[in-house]
């Protein structure tokens, strides 16, 4: 499967900048793990030390929360993903 | 019974289809609580004093200081060392000496939370932290009142409208994640933009107009000036309002 991921724009200094990431994969899971083969250094600002999503970023599916269990959900082809950090400022 | 003062000051708003003397009315009868004086508090204050809201009550514990003010424009450099509710009230009343402001410089906690939102009819989240916006989230649920959020960080911003027991609330949305207090980057124009959202929505609210921003997360990039809105649900299980 192939989807697109569309980081906040606080991420794009991880990616060179670039916002919108064309991905593979048939879970959120494994379309991350694509993403972090791209771009390295997104994983440690991501996943935590269990391996799971970090809990101050929220995933959606088009447009739809991922929550939870975010890294199982299914993924289909041309699905656009959103990966969000949860802001507080004020 | 709106003062012929009145009709003059609001007769740009009385004027929008739908609106009328009924809307400004409303508006006048209604008491709003903004919790925080800050970035997003002074751009929602502003136009909510503008627009006519009755009585603003605003509250914030902190002082003005001198980084405050690429973004917090309801302070000038001459309120440094004041506090934050007062300096705001202070403009607000000149802004709209026609409506009650009341100015409340005290932290907003657990043991005082429901106390000093009192009887408003709303609570406007003008935070910089998540665990007051949390407290005034479940506040507005027990009081079953609407809680308008926003929240800013860069170029970045989120906007949302609580309507308890008919809405995700900021607990359905965020699960009680909670994020260290770190002093955060912030452009002035991205809390004018999020602080106008909350107050359109206040109006909107008071006045019966449009649709709310409720089940959506919206969420403001001024680097790729974009709107994108994410689709949120109510928790069945929230600790907040999952039992409504």
């Amino acid at each position: 499967m192939s989807a697109e991921i569309e980081l906040s724009s606080i991420l794009g200094r991880y990616t060179n900048k670039q916002l919108n990431i064309k991905v593979e994969g048939s879970t959120v899971g494994e379309c991350l793990d694509d993403l972090f083969r791209q771009y390295p250094d997104l994983k440690k600002m991501l996943i935590n030390s269990e391996g799971k999503l970090h809990r101050s970023y929220d995933i959606y599916i088009n447009g739809a929360s991922a929550y939870p269990m975010e890294m199982k959900k299914p993924v289909q082809d041309g699905d656009k993903l959103n990966i969000v950090f949860i802001i507080y400022g004020g | 019974m709106l003062s012929e003062r009145e009709f003059k000051r609001y007769d740009r708003q009385i004027m929008i289809y739908g609106f009328g003397e009924e809307g400004q009315e409303k508006l006048k009868q209604a008491k709003a609580f903004i919790a925080g004086a800050g970035g997003l508090g002074s751009p929602a204050a502003i136009y909510l004093a503008a627009a006519g809201i009755g009585t603003i009550r605003i509250a914030d514990h902190d002082t003005v200081e001198l980084s405050n003010l690429n973004r917090q424009v309801l302070h000038r450099d001459e309120d440094i060392g004041s506090g934050k509710a007062d300096s705001a009230s202070a403009k607000l009343r000149k802004l709209n000496p026609d409506i009650r402001i009341e100015s409340i410089t005290d932290t907003i906690t657990e043991a005082n939370a429901s106390r000093l939102v009192g009887d408003s009819d709303l609570i406007v989240d003008a935070m910089d932290n998540l665990p007051t916006r949390y407290l005034l989230n479940k506040t507005a649920i027990d009081k079953g009142i609407p809680f308008f959020h926003g929240a800013v960080y860069g170029f970045e911003g989120r906007a949302m409208t609580v309507i308890p027991g008919k809405s995700a609330c900021l607990n359905c949305v965020y699960h009680g994640v909670t994020a260290p207090e770190e002093k955060f980057p912030v452009v002035g124009v991205t809390p004018a933009v999020i602080g106008s959202i909350q107050a359109a929505e206040v109006i909107k609210y008071l006045t019966g107009l449009g649709e709310l921003l409720t089940n959506r997360l919206l969420n403001y990039d001024a680097l790729s000036m974009k709107f994108t809105e994410f689709k949120v649900n109510r928790d069945p299980d929230c600790e907040h309002c999952g039992k409504l």
